[in-house]
Parts: structure tokens; sequence; C-alpha cells
């Protein structure tokens, strides 16, 4: 069996910064597994930028930094946490600084900051277009340089316990189609989001599929917040891929059928540029009554018009909007207007950890968007969750590294490796009434429609019985590629058991939420409760294996929750 | 919507099973704005769930797609499927795996030799104590005018096209490649490096003179960066360490030194001074060759008028460089 001090899963920006951190240790045994090679990783598709009070560019603090991440989340975050982030940001971000990330500067030599959505001042470092893409790259470079051991293509499938102390993970090589125990002290999962559930209409990659939520609700590890799911309001309509917010700030119109610019009736003085959920809303209610569009392929949406903009300034101020449309819808904004729609984009919710990235079984860490420390609460704000996972990285790292100088292996039952191999052959089985294509699409549907923008009682408990629906008839499910060299249908068939047991989490978490805070929108309970909601809320699934819901306090320090008016 | 028939022609290949590779076909309806990635996941969706390949971003900025369309190398998630057969006025696609990496299985190749290439050339920044802070209280000093001169090249998402493309890495198994020596170039030229110039070594030793700046790896790249413009600039950081007692900087030397003199390049000097009596001696009969069929011109050769002018123009280029 294969044995390490520490075992990382996920190679983003989380897992990366976890690995960098357990490398400075001299003599400990630690890996990293991926499914996808390191820099593949989503991190990568970050744009925007990340948060940090450096005050380059105006006067800022870490407390203001941390106030206007609390007031973003909709009072919901935990206080201790955001203050340990921001105070940590500055110098994580000239830590990256000075591995050689090639961040934008200003013309005296400083990294520059720009504006960013909910935030008083520039706070936001960036590298042009691509900041996660350099992160990503840098922290890469830095963990060859200290010679991190790397398992790419590798897919984690079981976390292995005693139920106090962790033993390790099992996991599938993609390459062989070979199963191993991994034996580990500790293991930080580090495996990003999961708004892949809403399949058809999300920016996320093909693999955020909530694997590691998935395999700690199994685990009876506790998941937090899970109701929290953040859209962007422009989605491309076939893909859901992100077209920035730079469209609209440069003066992009929203247009329905009827060639009404419709944000007049939703935000008359601040029309495209009003906040992202309140775009969001706008988008969906147009297309709810019937006021937008609707493709051969059954995609609904509404139009981004950008020409009257002239060929000139797209050219200039949007070029690469204007490849991305080009590229991925086959529309020239310049002549034609791109359709789009709100997009399933950012997980604030994932597995219950405190500041260390601690979980309730010894040994087990989470970090990153997997994870909820919590330091996003309802609501993130962009820029924070780049800042989220290096920070948390961080720190779970140093804190695994001293767990394991302090503890030894414990027993690590062989029969749970049986147990997976068993599992996959039962899928190569299956009579293959039902296709991963289908109910992938339905469980998308149910999600977006259940569990989306709106939410109401009636039709949450109509998508919680369809998601339940949709888990039995993912028994029938059949992985017909019975060769084990790289089988992607097995893989992708794992990926959606995964986003089917997370996805009941959300609605379930979406229904006992009964008010409107952040992201969570119930038209049936329009307003913040926090008499009664300012809590977390915490789902894990009994060894009988329904789930179970509680609530836990949010931690608050110095700022007292107040009405969220912007 | 618009909508099209398209036939897939893929190729397949399992070593571990078939003794070949072979093509299989499949046609679909292509509508308006489907890109090739959606197009190999609609087929392995509906029609042939075995077939592999990678994807993961589905924009552009992972890496994982890059695959052959009608054999030209392209990411498969930024490529629309009416585009191609427009340009190639077909409707038939042919969908290969990228070249110079073996394959794994049908699309899926093993890139891991050109990675671990690009791991052995120290691809990461080695701090400067003088320039680096010693704590995390303050940020280097980088000028803008500082990073654009390697900005661009930190645009790579290692998708190995460019490495797929380049015949160099076919034939000379020690060379670097696209990628991995623009890479190289990218850290020489950090201010905050402490290897700087001195990096040109390891170009040096992986081969970089051998580039024959064929151009093939910035025409494919989909990141619109041009590898071989690093790969230029690092030999030219390399022949001002004075690394320049090889064939490459030699030829480059002489090069200039022709252009100084006559104006014009003077095919039969430059191997002389780049190679020396002996090298010339040893390609005397296929230059002989050459002259005879008029692929080279003959030795002797007179000033050209505009002669003064491109020293003048050479002189000034060399100070601004
Ligand atoms: C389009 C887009 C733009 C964004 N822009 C910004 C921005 O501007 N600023 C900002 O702060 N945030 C932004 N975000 C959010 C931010 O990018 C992510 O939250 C963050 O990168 C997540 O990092 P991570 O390390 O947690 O996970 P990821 O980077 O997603 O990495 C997950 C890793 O886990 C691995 N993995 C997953 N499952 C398994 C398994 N079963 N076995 C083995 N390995 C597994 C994957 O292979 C991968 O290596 C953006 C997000 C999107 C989608
Ligand atoms: S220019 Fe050089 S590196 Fe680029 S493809 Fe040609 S030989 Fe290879
Ligand atoms: S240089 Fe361009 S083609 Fe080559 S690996 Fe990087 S992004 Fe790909
Ligand atoms: S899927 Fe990421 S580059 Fe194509």
């Amino acid at each position: 069996m294969l044995q390490y001090d520490i075992l990382i899963v996920g190679a983003g920006g989380a897992g990366l910064y976890a690995a960098l951190e357990t490398s400075k240790r001299k003599g400990l045994k630690v890996a990293v597994i991926s499914k996808v090679f390191p820099t593949r990783s989503h991190t990568g598709a970050a744009q925007g930028g990340v948060n940090a009070a450096l005050g380059n560019v105006a006067p800022d603090s870490p407390e203001k930094h941390a106030y206007d991440t609390v007031k973003g989340s909709d009072f919901l975050a935990d206080q201790d946490a955001v203050e340990l982030m921001c105070e940590m940001a500055p110098k994580i971000i000239r830590e990256m600084e000075h591995m050689g990330l090639p961040f934008s500067r200003l013309e005296n030599g400083k990294i520059a900051q720009r504006p960013f959505g909910g935030a008083s001042f520039p706070r936001t470092c960036y590298s042009a277009d691509k900041t996660g893409h350099v992160m990503l790259q840098t922290l890469y470079e830095q963990c060859i340089k200290n010679n991190v051991t790397f398992l790419n293509e590798w897919f984690a499938l079981s976390l292995v316990h005693n139920g106090e102390r962790i033993a390790g993970v099992v996991a599938l090589d993609l390459r062989t189609g070979e199963i191993h125990g991994m034996r580990a002290k500790a293991v930080i999962l580090a495996t990003g989001g999961h708004a892949r559930i809403y399949w058809k209409r999300t920016s996320n990659a093909l693999g955020n599929t909530g694997d590691g939520p998935a395999m700690a609700l199994r685990a009876g590890v506790p998941l937090k917040d899970m109701e929290f799911v953040q859209f962007h309001p422009t989605g491309l309509r076939r893909t859901g891929i992100l077209v920035t917010e730079g469209a609209r700030g440069e003066g992009g119109y929203l247009i329905n059928k009827d060639g009404e610019r419709f944000m007049k009736r939703y935000a008359p003085e601040k029309m495209e540029l009003a906040p992202r959920d309140l775009v969001s809303r706008a988008i969906e209610t147009e297309i709810m009554e019937g006021r937008g569009f609707k493709d051969s392929e059954g995609n609904e949406f509404v139009y981004l018009d950008l020409r009257h903009l002239g060929k000139k300034k797209i050219l200039e101020r949007l070029p690469q909007i204007r490849e991305l449309a080009i590229d991925f819808e086959g529309v020239d904004p310049i002549e034609e207007p791109i359709p789009i729609r709100p997009t399933a984009h950012y997980s604030m919710g994932g597995i219950d950890t405190d500041i260390y990235g601690r979980t309730i079984i010894k040994g087990l860490y989470a970090a990153g968007e997997c994870g909820c420390v919590s330091v996003h609460g309802a609501n993130r704000l962009g820029g924070n969750s780049l800042l989220d996972i290096v920070v948390f990285g961080k720190l779970a790292g140093e804190d695994a590294a001293n767990f394991v100088a302090e503890n030894s292996f414990i027993p690590f039952d062989e029969s749970e490796v049986r147990k997976e191999e068993e599992k996959i052959k039962a899928l190569f089985d299956n009579d293959g009434k039902e296709r991963l294509v289908d109910l992938r699409n339905e469980l998308s549907d149910v999600m977006t429609y259940g569990a989306g923008i709106f939410r109401e009682e009636k039709k949450m408990k109509e998508a919680l019985e369809k998601v339940r629906e949709i888990k039995e008839r993912a028994k029938h499910i059949k992985v017909y590629d019975k060769d084990m060299t790289f089988n992607t249908n097995l893989q992708q068939t794992l990926e959606f058991l995964n986003m089917v047991e997370v996805a009941e989490t959300i609605v379930l978490g979406a229904l006992e939420r009964k008010e409107s805070r952040g992201a969570h929108s119930r038209t049936d309970y329009p307003k913040r409760d926090d008499e009664n909601f300012l809590k977390h809320s915490i789902i894990e699934r009994t060894p009988d294996g329904d789930l179970k819901i509680s609530w836990k306090p949010v931690k608050i320090t110095k700022f007292q929750p107040e009405e969220r008016k912007y | 919507m618009e909508s099209r028939k398209v036939i897939f022609r893929i190729k397949r290949f399992n070593p571990k099973k078939d003794e070949r590779p072979y093509y299989k076909e499949y046609e679909i309806d292509v509508p308006k704005g489907m890109t090739i990635l959606e197009a190999l996941q609609y087929i392995k969706d509906n029609i042939d769930p075995t077939l592999a390949f990678r994807a993961f971003c589905r924009s552009a900025i992972c890496g994982s797609c890059s695959v052959k369309i009608n054999g030209y190398p392209k990411l498969a998630c930024k490529t629309q499927v009416f585009n191609e057969l427009d340009v190639y006025n077909t409707n038939i696609l042919t969908i290969e795996p990228i070249d110079n990496m073996e394959v794994i299985r049908d699309l899926i190749v093993d890139w891991d030799s050109a990675i671990q290439k690009m791991e052995k050339m120290r691809p990461y920044l080695i701090p400067d104590p003088e320039v680096v802070p010693e704590t995390l209280d303050e940020e280097c000093k980088v000028y803008p005018h500082e990073l654009k001169k390697f900005d661009k090249f930190t645009d790579c998402i290692l998708c190995t096209t460019c490495y797929s493309a380049c015949g160099i890495v076919r034939v000379d198994s020690n060379y670097g490649g696209p990628f991995p020596l623009a890479r190289v170039y990218r850290f020489a030229v950090d201010p905050r490096d402490s290897l700087k110039k001195e990096r040109a070594k390891i170009g040096f030793s992986f081969d970089m003179w051998n580039c024959v700046r064929c151009n093939k790896c910035a025409d494919v790249c989909p990141k619109h960066i041009a590898p071989v413009d690093g790969i230029m600039k690092l030999r030219g950081l390399s022949i001002e360490i004075g690394l320049r007692n090889n064939p490459g900087a030699r030829h480059v030397m002489a090069f200039y030194k022709s252009l100084q003199e006559s104006g014009m390049l003077n095919e039969v000097l430059l191997p002389l001074r780049t190679k020396g009596i002996k090298g010339v001696l040893e390609n005397l009969s296929i230059g002989i060759k050459m002259i005879l069929k008029g692929k080279a011109h003959s030795p002797i050769m007179k000033p050209i008028k505009e002669h003064e002018t491109l020293k003048e123009v050479m002189k000034r280029a060399m100070e601004v460089e």
C-alpha cells in the first residue's frame, strides 16, 4: 500500500499552497493527487483578481477589508475567520509576489490594485485578466522547486477512517485503472467547488463535481451552508462560460424579446450596473414571465447587446469578450448581440471546518472552495475566493504538518479498497436502463428550477423528491466502456454520482432556511430573518443513510448585523 | 436554428488492445455555435461512451483538450465546428491526437515527457536576495516596462500544442522544445530572479540553438504566444554572457558580420565562420550541389548599394537591444 505522512487531494490553489507549506518541513513524505494535471485545475479560470488591503492605490486596512467581507456575506460569515484572512492577506500576496507571481504593476513598481464589486477601496490585486492562471502556475513552479510529489490523473474515491482518526484514501489511477489504498496520517481535501451540479448552466469546469463534499458526506463528516450557491448574471447561453462584468461596465445593454432594456423595471437608476444578484434575478424574471428567447436546443436566454458601442470601442476595450463570444457562441458582438443567462458560479458552502481547516475527524482537513470556514457566508465578494484558497490552504498545511509530527499511523482497513472495487464492478454490470446524459441533464434542470436563483417551498419539495428519484434511477446507469485504461466513461459516472449526493444537501438546506439572505432568495420568505436564521446550517448523513440537518451559531466579533443596503 | 450534418472521423487507438490505430466515423447534427469539444462529448454521451479524450475548463484556459483537427493542432474547446467546415469546405472533420507524444488512448496523449523536460530546466523563480526583500512587509519593485519583457510568456497554459508541432522536438530528443525554453527565458528576464542571464546556459544545454525558427510554435499557439521569440531572445542572452563557442552562436555572429561587411548574407563564408574549415569541407559536396542546382549563391559577392544604410540600421538595432 502507498504510504504518506500527508496526502493532499486536489492541486488547485488550495492544494498547492498546502503542499508548499508542508514541503518546507524536512523529512515529511507528502503527496498531492489530482484528477487533472495541477495547472489544469479550475483556479486557472479566475480572471478578476485577489483581494488584499495593501493600500497601494488608496489608504486601506485589513479591518476595512473584513468589514466589507462580513457585510457582503450578509452577516453569515464567521468573523474570526474573516479577520484572520484579511489580516494575512497582504503578507500572503507579497509571499506569492516574492515567488515570482507576475502581478500587474503601478508606475512606481508596486502591485497594482483595482476596484471590485462590494469593496469600498481598490483592493483587488490582479494580473491583467489572468490572475488565477498565473497564481496556479506560480504555485506549481514552486512545488517543482521543492520537489513535491504529484500523482496526476488520480481520482479519489473515498475516505477511510475509524470514526475518530483518518487512515487514508482509496483512489483510482485513471491511466491504469488500478485502485489503490493510500495510507496517510493526515489528509487535506482541496477538491474545489461543485457548481457543475447545475450542469447546463454553470461557469465551472467539467470536473467541479463536488467529489470532496460527497466523500466527506459518505464518511459521516458534516457539510455547512450548502444552500448558498452564487449565480453570475452573464453566462453564455449554450455553455454558461462567463462574460465578465466588463461588458456591462463599458455600457452593454440587456435586452428582452420585445427589444426592451428591461433593467429599467428593476433598477431604474443603476440599470445594468446593479449588483450581481439583483441583475441575475431580473434576467430570470424576464425569462419566467415569457419575455426571454428560446432556441432550438431549448436554451432560454436574453441578449447582452454591445453593438451600439461600435466596432472601435469593442475592439479596443473588450477584445477578450469578443474572442470569447466568437469562439464559444459563434457570435461576433460587433454584428450580433450575445445570448446570455445567469450561470451557477461559486459554492459558498462546503465541508464544515474550523479556521485551521480541521474537520470532526482528526487528521482530516478541508481547504479551498470544497471547504466552508466560513468567510463568504451567504454571498462571496469577487476576489475573496482566490484569497480564501491560499490563506486556508496554507493554514491547513501548517496544521497538518504539526499534527503528523505528533501522531503515528492508524491501521488502514483494506476491505475499504475492495468495497470501492465492487462498487465499480457493479457500475459495469448494471442493466443500463438509464443513461448518464439524461440523468445529468435532468439533475441540472431540477436544480436550476427548484433550487436556483429563486426558491419557494412547493418547488423545492418537488425538487427534493426528484433529486431522490434521480438518485434511485442512477442505480441503473451502466458504464459501457469496460477498458480500464483512462476510462472517462467511468470517471464521468462517478462524478455524476457525487453530484447527486451533494445536490440533495443543497435542496434540503434551502428548504429549511426560511428566509432570504445573500444568494439564497426565497419568494415565500423575502426578508432576512436574523432572529431565526443568523446561523449556519449543518447537514450530515446518518449511518442509516438519511440526511440530518442541524444549526450552528455564527461567530460575531466586531461587526453587529445591520441591514445590507447598497 | 441552423444546423448541419457533420461526419467526425476520429482516430482511435488503445495500445493495450489494438494492434494499430484506426479511424471511426460518427455522423451527428451540429447546431450553430457548437465547439469541437462539445461535439466530442455529444458523441461520447449519445453514440459511443468508449471514446476517450481530455477536457476540463472548456474555456481555453486549462490546456487539456489539444487535438489535431484536419491535421492542425488546436484546442477542441476553442474551435467552432462551423468555422472548420467553412475553412476546409467540407462536412468531414478528422480528429486525431497531437504529435510528438505517445498515445495513451484515442485522443489522450502522454505529455509527461514534455513536462519532465521542462521540470529539469528549473522553471521557477530563484529569488535574488539583492532584489527580493527578506520579510513579507514589502513587495519587490517591478516596473511595468520590466514586466512587459516577460509578461506575454506567462500566458502559457502548458497545452503542449507548440511542442507537438515542432519538428526539432521530433528529431532531437534532447531539444527542450518551444514552451519549456520560452519559460526559461521568462525567468531570465524577471528582475527578481537570481540566475538571470545565466539561465541561457540551461537553454544552451537543451539544444536551443537547434531551433530552426520555422515559426510553427507561434502559428499554433492558442494563446498567441510566440515561444520562438523567447528562444531567440534567450540565444541573445547566451551571446551576451559570452556563451559563443558553439555552432549556433557562431552562426549568429557570422550572420551579423556578413551583413556588416557586405550587406548580404554570404552563404559560403557563413558555414566557414560557423563550423570552421573542417566543417565546411564536410559539407562541401552538398554546397556545390546546391550551387549547381541554383539553390545557393555563388561565393563571390559584390557589396550592395544600400550597404552603408544597413550598417547604420544594424548599429542602432544593436543599441536598442
Ligand atoms: C470563471 C470563474 C472565475 C472566477 N474568478 C474569480 C476571481 O476573479 N477572483 C476570485 O477570488 N475567485 C474567482 N473565482 C473562484 C475561484 O477561482 C475558485 O473558488 C478557486 O479557484 C477554487 O480553488 P480550489 O483550490 O479550492 O479548487 P480548484 O482550483 O477547483 O482545484 C480543485 C482540485 O481538486 C482536484 N480534484 C477534484 N476532485 C478530485 C478527486 N475526486 N480526486 C482527485 N482530485 C480531485 C482537481 O483535479 C483540482 O486539482 C472564479 C471562478 C470561476 C469559475
Ligand atoms: S520555431 Fe523553433 S521551437 Fe518553434 S516550432 Fe520551429 S523549431 Fe520548434
Ligand atoms: S506556448 Fe502556447 S502552444 Fe505552447 S504550451 Fe504554451 S500556450 Fe500551449
Ligand atoms: S478544456 Fe481547457 S483548454 Fe480546452
